[in-house]
């Protein structure tokens, strides 16, 4: 009777809740203060793939969310990336009937690093695909290890693991014991490089004996073809791999045959396209309506990052503070550009979540890298403006070209009016909608 | 002049910006005219700290910790020969605990490099703190994070800071840190030195004059480093400021 009653009273809000507003976890949190057990009651479909990691779950599971729909499924998935234990909760609400069945052919969830040892044993996925496990919050997370650990806990055997083959670091899920694994990655392209770029690597040794790891090739921090230089680790056999990648075009070949378009020419974009295709694939989906798929989504959030003003192209590069990896794939896109450039580097607040104010992180990205540009200006915007000012100072960058301002608009009226080239605007996501917005403003 | 500076296990113990230090003492060194060589040294070296003039380690994981406690016994006559000369010593964030006695892991006690009494334990949670000290030996406050899964409460050795605001060694703990000659070491992870530049301008006089004494330092330029340090202060502990 409670069972039905949590189910009653947490699907009637979910009804009234997508009348009011999307999004909110009030439903799973309501149901599962009635029931705490409510997450067993539920009768689930037969299919069910998790998606987690640090970086990269939404785009994966909504696209992954849309190749299922369209090749006919009734999909159940948490668009609205509500990825803690009420958000899952939800997420069953909506789509089940008052008796506890969800009505959907296949459950696809994205599910927070942290929650899939909370989550896994009641909603068992039968794939799991694990995007990165990167430095990521660590005032929340503490590092990245303790992060492997609390997903190392949630996976069991009996699950289909999807790895990106080019992460050296994912591979220690697997030394033991066995898993299925199938594995995705990017073969040597025009943009992969040969000397390690980055000073912070989360891996530089095997995982497996200790001895020191080398590349053959680097696409992006610890991502690369990869072995060790005393025992048999290394890059494995790679299912699907992008054999072709066009950043000019914005297109991507996988395995020699599948043609595709992505949404954004950075590598992170490629990265989560490649699992998205893989996974599908990897269960038997029509691999060339999986292409279609992906260029029809990606058509329509194209150019979404770029804009133009005064006859300069300014890029929105979209980072998380706290993580890294974020902004060296900004400075690695930035890098492909020759031209003259004006850096803009900001954010309103480092986090949402908590009242910390680390400031470690600015040291574990190389922004070394503009140092070998042709940079007009580095303007600093916001609360820590001379936090990244010093920044720019220790990574060897003339003291004149850099710029600090406390607010978006006077950065914005000196940004228009006194530097030159096209502007690359790296900014953590809580400063994009408020730049793009100043910058189109009149100069006053 | 010239100087030796020695970063340690760079590639293991690397968790949280703890680069900034060094680029620190290198860049504002050189405007001072002193030439800086940074050796990069890790676990498939062997040590010898002859010409190094200053030893620095940072934060790692509990994994690369281990990894490197093994290495740092087997150098164990490297360090103290250096220790023994004078070398400084900058340490920060959990490798502090890698120069007490012995450090515990699930439970598991291992012995450390023992250059001084203190034990480090496990916490059943992970201590992650703003932090506002005083140093005695600056006017200015320090300012810091931790990010740590052991305390030490016993460290008997000469404190670096006063806690004014946040954890410290240990919950509720009233110093942090270790300062012994020319041994500098402390629970704050990241960059210290950048964040810090009272600090930095002292640590810098006390190297350069402990190795050639008549050198004449000019005026320092940490203009960037002083209006980050004084935003901070402004915005997060406006009742510390001083007008």
């Amino acid at each position: 009777m409670r069972r039905l009653f949590a189910i009653f009273v947490g699907k009637s809000i979910s009804i009234l809740g997508k009348i009011f507003h999307r999004g909110s976890s009030l439903p799973g949190e309501i149901a599962l203060k009635i029931d705490s057990k409510i997450l067993t009651q539920f009768e689930l479909p037969k299919k069910i793939i998790a998606v987690t990691g640090s970086s990269g779950k939404g785009s994966i599971s909504s696209m992954l969310a849309t190749i299922y729909r369209e090749q006919g499924y009734k999909v159940a998935h948490n668009i609205g990336g509500s990825n803690l234990t009420p958000g899952i909760i939800t997420l069953l609400l909506e789509h089940t009937n008052y008796k506890g069945k969800i009505k959907a052919d296949i459950l696809i969830y994205e599910i927070d690093e942290r929650y899939t040892k909370f989550i896994f044993p009641f909603v068992p996925p039968n794939d799991v695909i694990i995007s990165n496990i990167s430095r990521d919050q660590p005032p929340r997370q503490g590092h990245f290890d303790l992060v492997y650990e609390e997903i190392k806990k949630a996976i069991t055997p009996d699950m289909h693991l999807i790895l990106n083959g080019d992460d050296p670091y994912l591979r220690k899920f697997t030394l033991s014991p066995n898993y299925d694994v199938t594995y995705y990655g990017i073969e040597q392209n025009q943009y992969s490089y040969f000397e390690n770029m980055f000073s912070t690597l989360n891996l530089n040794y095997c995982p497996k004996c200790g001895s020191k790891l080398k590349y053959n090739y680097y696409n992006f921090e610890n991502l690369g073809d990869y072995q060790c230089t005393n025992c048999d680790f290394k890059r494995p056999k790679i299912r699907y791999t992008v054999t072709n990648l066009d950043y000019e075009k914005n297109t991507i070949i996988i395995n020699n045959e599948f043609e595709m378009h992505i949404p954004y020419s950075v590598l992170y974009c490629v990265y989560n396209t490649l699992a998205a295709f893989s996974i599908a694939a990897s269960l038997g989906l029509n691999e060339v309506k999986i292409a279609q798929t992906i260029s029809k989504i990606s058509g329509t959030i194209k150019n979404f990052d770029e804009f133009q003003f005064n006859n300069r192209l300014v890029h929105i590069l979209n980072n998380k503070n706290e993580n890294n990896s974020t902004f060296n794939q900004s400075l690695l896109y930035i890098k492909r550009f020759k031209e003259t450039k004006t850096i803009v580097i900001g954010w309103k607040e480092i986090s949402r979540r908590y009242n910390f104010d680390d400031l470690s992180w600015l040291y574990d990205i190389d922004f070394e890298i503009l140092k070998e540009l042709n940079v007009d200006k580095i303007v600093c915007v916001g609360i820590h403006r001379y936090d990244i000012a010093t920044r720019m100072k220790y990574a060897g960058i003339a003291q004149d070209k850099i710029v600090v301002f406390d607010n978006l608009r006077e950065s914005a009226t000196y940004i228009k009016t006194k530097t030159i080239g096209n502007i690359y605007a790296i900014l953590n996501f809580d400063y994009v909608v408020p730049f793009k917005e100043v910058m189109k403003e009149a100069i006053k | 002049m010239k100087l030796i500076i020695t970063h340690l296990y760079y590639d293991l113990l690397n968790l949280y910006g703890e680069s900034g230090n060094v680029k620190a003492l290198k860049t504002i060194l050189e405007e001072q005219g002193i030439e800086v060589i940074v050796e990069f040294k890790t676990i498939t070296d062997d040590f010898d700290f002859d010409q190094t003039n200053l030893i620095y380690m940072g934060a790692g994981t509990e994994e690369n910790q281990k990894i490197v406690l093994k290495h740092m016994l087997k150098q164990k006559e490297a360090f103290i020969k250096a220790k023994e000369k004078g070398t400084f010593f900058l340490i920060t964030g959990n490798a502090i605990e890698l120069f007490g006695s012995s450090l515990t892991q699930e439970r598991k006690k291992t012995k450390a490099l023992n250059f001084f009494n203190y034990t480090s334990t496990e916490e059943p949670f992970r201590i992650v703190d703003e932090a506002l000290f005083k140093c005695n030996l600056i006017n200015d406050y320090i300012l810091g994070f931790q990010n740590q899964n052991r305390v030490i409460k016993n460290n008997k050795q000469n404190p670096l800071f006063e806690v004014v605001k946040g954890t410290g060694s240990y919950p509720h703990s009233k110093v942090e840190g270790i300062k012994e000659g020319n041994f500098y070491g402390s629970y704050l992870i990241g960059p210290l030195l950048v964040r810090n530049p009272s600090f930095l301008k002292y640590l810098i006089e006390q190297l350069v004059h402990y190795y050639n004494p008549d050198y004449q330092l000019k005026e320092f330029s940490l203009e960037l480093e002083m209006n980050a340090y004084q935003t901070f202060l402004d915005n997060y502990y406006k009742e510390y400021v001083v007008k």
